[in-house]
C-alpha cells in the first residue's frame, strides 16, 4: 500500500474524466471477483477469453 | 489466443525476474475486463538478461507487427541494446518493458508489488495503487474506461 505522503499516491487526484467513466461501472462484477483468489481471477478471464474468441471465430465466413 | 500459463511458466522456470503489469495484473487484483497479452518488466541485470533471453528462446520471439523475415533474435545483446519489446511469441503477444511509462523499472516497481500464486506458480504482480498509476501515466485514451474500473475496484476493497 502506498503511503498517504508518498509522492505517487499524492498524484492521483481525482480526474473529472475518470469520475465520470465511473459512474458506467459495474461494481457487482468487482465484488464477485473481490470473493476468489487471484488465481480464480485469472482463469475466469482466460475462459472468458476463449469464449469471447469462440464467437468471433463462429462469425468468421466459412 | 496467448497462453499465459506457458508464459508465466517459462519466466518462473527459468528465474527471470520480472514483475507483471498491465491488464493480467489488473485482473489478478480483481478487474472483470479481458486482456490479450502479458505485461512485464523485467529487471535489467546481465544474468537476469541472459536468463530472459533464454527462457524466450524456445517460444521464437519476434517483433508484433513487424515484417517477416528481419534479421531479429531476441538474445541478449538485443536486450542490452534495447529497452521495450513488444513481442509476438509460439505462446501469444508479450510486452517485456526494461522500463513502464511513469517511471517504473524493476527496482522502483518491486516494493511496490506483491506475489500471488497463479498457475501454482509464484508471480510477482504490481500492486493496485501503482497500476493505477502507471494507468494514468501512460495516458492513453483506450485506458480511461480502465482507470476507472480499477479505482473502483480500490475503492471497493476498502470497503472490505
Amino acid at each position: 500500500m502506498i503511503a498517504a505522503a508518498d509522492p505517487l499516491w499524492l498524484s492521483l487526484e481525482p480526474d473529472p474524466v475518470i469520475e465520470a467513466y465511473k459512474k458506467d461501472v459495474d461494481r457487482t462484477l468487482l465484488r464477485e471477483n473481490l470473493k476468489l483468489t487471484a488465481d480464480e481471477r485469472v482463469r475466469k478471464m482466460i475462459a472468458a477469453l476463449r469464449l469471447v474468441e469462440e464467437i468471433q471465430r463462429s462469425r468468421e465466413p466459412r | 489466443m496467448t497462453d499465459f500459463e506457458s508464459l508465466l511458466r517459462a519466466l518462473v522456470g527459468a528465474g527471470v525476474e520480472f514483475i507483471v503489469i498491465g491488464g493480467m495484473a489488473a485482473t489478478a487484483h480483481g478487474s472483470a475486463h479481458v486482456t490479450v497479452d502479458l505485461d512485464v518488466v523485467y529487471r535489467r541485470t546481465p544474468d537476469n538478461i541472459a536468463r530472459f533471453a533464454a527462457a524466450m528462446a524456445p517460444m521464437q520471439p519476434y517483433l508484433r507487427g513487424a515484417p517477416p523475415g528481419l534479421p531479429f533474435r531476441f538474445d541478449a545483446d538485443t536486450i542490452k541494446r534495447g529497452l521495450n519489446f513488444t513481442l509476438v511469441t509460439a505462446a501469444g503477444d508479450l510486452d517485456a518493458m526494461g522500463e513502464a511509462t511513469g517511471g517504473g523499472t524493476y527496482e522502483m516497481l518491486w516494493p511496490r508489488s506483491e506475489v500471488r500464486q497463479i498457475f501454482g506458480l509464484p508471480v510477482r504482480f504490481v500492486d493496485l495503487e501503482t497500476l493505477i498509476y502507471l494507468k494514468r501515466a501512460a495516458g492513453r485514451p483506450k485506458d480511461l474506461e480502465r482507470v476507472a474500473e480499477l479505482e473502483a475496484l480500490h475503492a471497493e476493497r476498502a470497503k472490505e
